[in-house]
């Protein structure tokens, strides 16, 4: 098991740094990314950050060609696990010095340096120590035994995968395939009755609150459903000759109606005086529209 | 509360319910739309009212309830102030939907807005209890609940049945949350969990 393991090494490590390097070289956001890393500040300037960063890249690329075309010398192997150590003591350099910096290893956008970046570097020297002590090419050991390589590569993929990219976004297409497959987990909306918060909502947009709202003074008190209509109750507050009397204000509406069904809603309101009991017909006045003049 | 006491209170109430329905249908009809918005729970975070008597300032209060004495909340502002909130019958609260008094606990996260009492409490009109307003990605769907992204923070909005409602491209707010889609962004009204961090829905607006 080991053996196969090490003789595989090299092409994982290949694919590993051929992505991250490339990424680096050649990626647009390279210099966005290199802004954000403790290397603005080693190399004191944001443009020999962004050289720096895609030079690294460039050593990624050499490497990788070198672990796929030759993978049965020790070199490779060993450059990629000194690359690895560089790494982690990068790594632990810029943790100490500026923890809230981005690492810039896989070239892409991510937030400060923790676990998974250190994991990722000590991938990078496993890979390369096990690639070094590799004595026979990965495309004979695949020939050789091709089950047991597919296993050991689609473990090496997951593990690879797990430690590189957003789990997010490795999630969220899997999620979506999901929904397509078994359809969407919450079903349509059945039956008449609209919800409160609809209600509420038809209430809000109408002119009969627009017309009360002086003498509201609370936020949704309680609401039930009566023969067909929604009473909504506010506490309110109205003024006379007398002074500040405290109210119920009422409204009842359509409990099937809302905002799209109904664009200009009969609302019914009443106001009561909380002390006598009594309606107070004068509390609420009826809105009048004056028309917009009209150019002739 | 005895359970005699208990029925007793709740055919008062209902007898309040038959009274005040009576009244709202025998009501004025007002007929139209309104060119203004609404607010409602929104209103937590608009500006305070202003107060109907100019004597009285309006008042507004944001923090975490330390202790409930009666019908007074003990509330430490986030920034170091102290409110007593005092609710009477006429203010109405909301904990994810239109509740009472008694749903509140210490604890809870709380708006208020109100009239300053002479002797330094608030009078609360209305509070909303652990209420928050996030923009987030969702990022996963199930039975009961949305996996949602909010920043680099991934939090779990349960779907609450009856109360949980979704507005699609600004049309009317329904209990149909079959249009919800992964990857979509959305802005999700809830009530905040302080046992686990995570939101009940009272809203999801979508394409907005």
């Amino acid at each position: 098991m080991i053996p196969l393991v090490s003789h595989l090494a090299p092409l994982v490590c290949a694919v590993l740094l051929a992505v991250t390097g490339a990424g680096k070289l050649f990626g647009r956001q390279t210099d966005r990314l290199a802004a954000n890393t403790v290397l603005v500040r080693v190399l004191n300037d944001g443009r020999r950050a962004t050289l720096a960063l895609r030079g690294v890249g460039a050593i990624e690329l050499a490497l990788a060609a070198a672990l796929f075309a030759v993978p049965d010398t020790v070199v490779p192997g060993a450059a990629t696990a000194l690359l690895g150590v560089g790494f982690t003591g990068y790594l632990a350099y810029a943790r100490t010095t500026a923890p809230e910096s981005s690492c810039g290893c896989t070239a892409r956008a991510e937030g400060p340096i923790g676990a998974k970046a250190f994991s990722r570097a000590g991938l990078v020297v496993a890979g390369g120590v096990l690639a070094a002590t590799a004595d026979r090419p990965w495309w004979s050991e695949i020939s050789h035994r091709p089950a047991a390589a597919a296993a050991v590569l689609a473990l090496a993929a997951v593990l690879v995968t797990a430690l590189m990219a957003d789990p997010a976004r490795v999630l969220m297409p899997l999620r979506r395939a999901r929904l397509r497959l078994f359809g969407h987990p919450l079903e349509p909306a059945t039956g008449e009755r609209v919800p409160v918060a609809a209600t509420v909502e038809l209430l809000e947009h109408s002119l009969a609150w627009q017309a009360a709202m002086p003498v509201v003074r609370s936020a949704l008190l309680d609401h039930w459903d009566d023969e067909g209509w929604r009473v909504l109750h506010y506490a309110g507050a109205y003024t006379d000759e007398r002074g500040t009397h405290p109210a119920d204000v009422l409204f009842a509406l359509d409990l099937t109606l809302t905002v799209d069904s109904a664009p200009s809603p009969a609302v019914r309101v009443s106001v009561i005086d909380d002390m006598t009991g009594e309606v107070v017909p004068s509390a609420v006045l009826a809105p009048t529209r004056t028309p917009l003049p009209l150019a002739t | 509360m005895s359970p005699s006491q208990h029925s007793e209170s709740g055919g008062r109430r209902l007898d309040r319910r038959r009274f005040l329905t009576t009244a709202a249908i025998g009501g004025a009809t007002i007929v139209g739309a309104s060119a203004l918005g609404g607010l409602d729970a929104d209103a937590a975070f608009a500006e305070p009212m202003p107060s109907l008597d100019t004597a009285i300032p309006a008042a507004f209060a944001e923090g975490r309830i330390v202790a409930i004495n009666r019908n007074v909340l003990d509330v430490a502002g986030s920034h170091g102030e102290r409110y007593l909130i005092q609710l009477t019958n006429a203010t109405s609260v909301w904990k994810l939907r239109t509740t009472t008094a008694e749903a509140i606990e210490v604890g809870d996260g709380l708006y208020a807005r109100g009239a300053a009492m002479p002797d330094g409490t608030i009078a609360a009109d209305a509070v909303w209890v652990n209420i928050v307003n996030v923009y987030v990605t969702i990022r996963g769907i199930a039975k009961d609940r949305l996996h949602l992204q909010h920043g680099s923070a991934e939090v779990v909005g349960h779907i609450v049945p009856d109360t949980t409602t979704a507005s699609y491209l600004g049309g009317a707010l329904t209990a149909d949350l079959s249009k919800t889609r992964i990857g979509q962004e959305a802005q999700v009204l809830g009530a905040w969990r302080p046992a686990d961090g995570n939101i009940d829905i009272a809203r999801v607006s979508l394409g907005h």
